[in-house]
């Protein structure tokens, strides 16, 4: 018992130090962000990387996400006779839940294993050790330019994700429930005017599409440096870095959705 | 003691039937014959190890390149380690105290896991001694902080096992990367400086230039590494088992190119190794470490002629 105790006081330190040092790697990965030299070019790459080239995954589970809501909702408001606002609960369903949390999993699932696997391979291959040797900060090139690469980009993939996914639902509710598409964008527009503006301006459902997917793309672009940073035994330790960073992004994009769900709505009353 | 039990080892295993022959038993004839292949094959092995050893202490003496210079003692020291002592969950060295002197070559030899890379370890900063303290150029450099040991870094040149070229990038830009990140050349300085570094280890620039680290041999590879770790006109070169897993003429090609590196730029380098005929020819000292210390730290000679028994065995004994 005694010795199981002790097993479990050590398991829990070992944790609680991942834990500070993948906190320490954040607050580093951001401080770096305003000290010279900066990488302008690795920048550029890991946008082109992380953004540019997600694009073809996200449009197509973006444009399928969209259809098959205005599928199934069409089939659910049919009872109550309601289809003229298929429109209204795709947008709304889209901009502030699945728009966000889709994008975020298919760049963790595409992105992040991918900086883990590119990390981990320079660890276990000494490349890390080169940099530092060459006096480099591996912080400073290699995870400073991937997080803000991923915190610029995971936001403008949900723009575009929930814009493709409503142009889905539209699709569907003129081809197959019969809704104009003039009706269709007017309710759009309206369940995002509903929920009201932040400075007047922002409708209050785009500032929850915005500020969710910016806290995943950190998560995701972090959790895939702090594994590949600290992968070990070779080839072998390369494949768990990249399967952990994946189940680790996804669960903490879930469970994260939820606590910034109850928070925007209580700061944003919608 | 333990080069006793590992002779009764075989002796063991052919016990059963070599009792019986002892008392006077018929299957006598086939046990001599396996006694005498036993003996023969010492005698052979006792000849080779000699060899091995003449040729070693040939290679120490011959100066075939006539960079061997004697360094005396108030040559600056550009390398300290003065009474270090690093542990982690086990002790890896204790009370280690080395020094190379400018335009030396220090070649660090001993066996796996006796701490040769850590040494290398702490003059990069990479790690710091639990007690002692490592010098660089006069220097402490055990109580820097992060960012003043990268800058101290940069007055080193490291090579690595595997060479650790970076494998995105070309051999142009593995060999740029130093320039790009500690001075202020402009494109044109750094090519010239790029094609000179590579020309300087017998390689075509035009040649090898655009090529990925995935299309060179190991042997250019490691090449590679080194116009990469000298790129910048360091002080002081590194070599983590520069010749590992290299062919023959690839290990010669390398040792030789460190020689030139010494004699012509007087670089003072420590090398790790365990080629011992590549020491004997490119060190001006050799350090043996074993159980976590300096076994011996002196020449190449005085090694070859020393009569302590580990070091006898380490080369091959006789």
């Amino acid at each position: 018992m005694t010795a199981f105790a002790e097993r479990l006081a050590e398991s829990s330190r070992q944790k609680l130090h991942s834990v500070g040092e993948y906190f320490s790697l954040a607050g580093k990965a951001l401080r770096f962000a305003f000290a010279r030299p900066f990488y302008w070019q690795d920048l550029i790459q890991q946008m082109d990387e992380i953004g540019v080239k997600s694009l073809g995954i996200v449009l197509l589970t973006g444009f399928f996400t969209g259809m098959v809501l205005a599928l199934q909702s069409s089939v659910q408001l049919a009872t109550f006779g309601a289809t003229m606002y298929i429109g209204r609960l795709v947008s709304a369903s889209m901009i502030r839940e699945l728009g966000p949390v889709m994008a975020g999993l298919m760049v963790a699932g595409r992105v992040g294993s991918g900086i883990a696997a590119q990390i981990g391979s320079m660890r276990v291959t000494e490349q890390i050790d080169a940099l530092n040797t060459l006096g480099t900060d591996p912080i400073k090139k290699l995870v400073t330019p991937r997080v803000l690469a991923a915190l610029v980009m995971l936001p403008i993939l949900t723009i575009i994700n929930d814009f493709v996914g409503i142009l889905g639902g539209n699709l569907i509710s003129t081809l197959m429930v019969g809704i104009p598409t003039g009706l269709y964008w007017r309710t759009v527009w309206e369940q995002i005017a509903s929920d009201g503006f932040t400075f007047r301006i922002i409708p209050n459902d785009f500032v929850q599409g915005i500020v969710k997917p910016f806290v995943f793309g950190g998560v995701i672009s972090i959790t895939a440096c702090f594994y590949g940073l600290n992968t070990t035994g070779g080839t072998e330790g390369v494949g768990q870095s990249t399967t952990r960073t994946v189940v680790l992004s996804s669960i903490l994009i879930l469970v994260l959705d939820y606590f910034l769900t109850q928070i925007l709505l209580s700061v944003l009353g919608a | 003691m333990t080069d006793d039990r590992r002779d009764d080892a075989p002796d063991t295993s052919i016990s059963p039937p070599a009792a019986p022959s002892a008392s006077g038993d018929p299957s006598a004839p086939g046990d001599e014959r396996r006694q005498e292949g036993r003996r023969v094959s010492e005698r052979k092995s006792v000849a080779v190890r000699r060899a091995i050893r003449k040729e070693l202490a040939d290679d120490a003496s011959s100066e075939p390149d006539d960079e061997y210079v004697e360094y005396e003692d108030e040559t600056e020291a550009v390398i300290e380690l003065d009474h270090v002592s690093l542990a982690f969950d086990r002790p890896i060295l204790d009370d280690v105290s080395l020094v190379a002197r400018k335009g030396e070559t220090i070649c660090l030899v001993g066996e796996s896991g006796t701490g040769k890379s850590t040494a290398l370890k702490l003059i990069l900063r990479l790690l710091v001694p639990d007690e002692g303290r490592v010098c660089i150029q006069g220097r402490d450099i055990t109580a820097l902080n992060f960012e003043e040991a990268l800058e101290a870094r940069q007055n080193m040149g490291m090579v690595f096992q595997s060479a650790a070229l970076f494998d995105s990038m070309s051999v142009f830009e593995n060999v740029a990367y130093p320039l790009r990140e500690h001075t202020d050349l402009g494109d044109d300085e750094i090519k010239q400086r790029v094609r000179e570094k590579l020309e300087f280890v017998d390689l075509d620039p035009e040649d090898v230039m655009r090529k990925l680290p995935s299309q060179l041999s190991g042997g250019m590879r490691k090449r590679v590494g080194i116009a990469r770790g000298m790129a910048d006109n360091p002080a002081i070169m590194l070599y983590d088992e520069p010749t590992s897993g290299l062919d023959p003429l690839s290990t010669g090609t390398i040792t030789r190119l460190i020689m030139k590196l010494q004699r012509e730029l007087d670089v003072t380098s420590v090398v790790v190794s365990h080629d011992i005929r590549s020491v004997f020819r490119m060190a001006t000292r050799v350090a043996v470490l074993n159980e976590r210390r300096i076994a011996f730290f002196g020449t190449p000679e005085e090694m070859a002629a020393s009569e302590d028994q580990y070091l006898r065995d380490f080369l091959g004994g006789s």
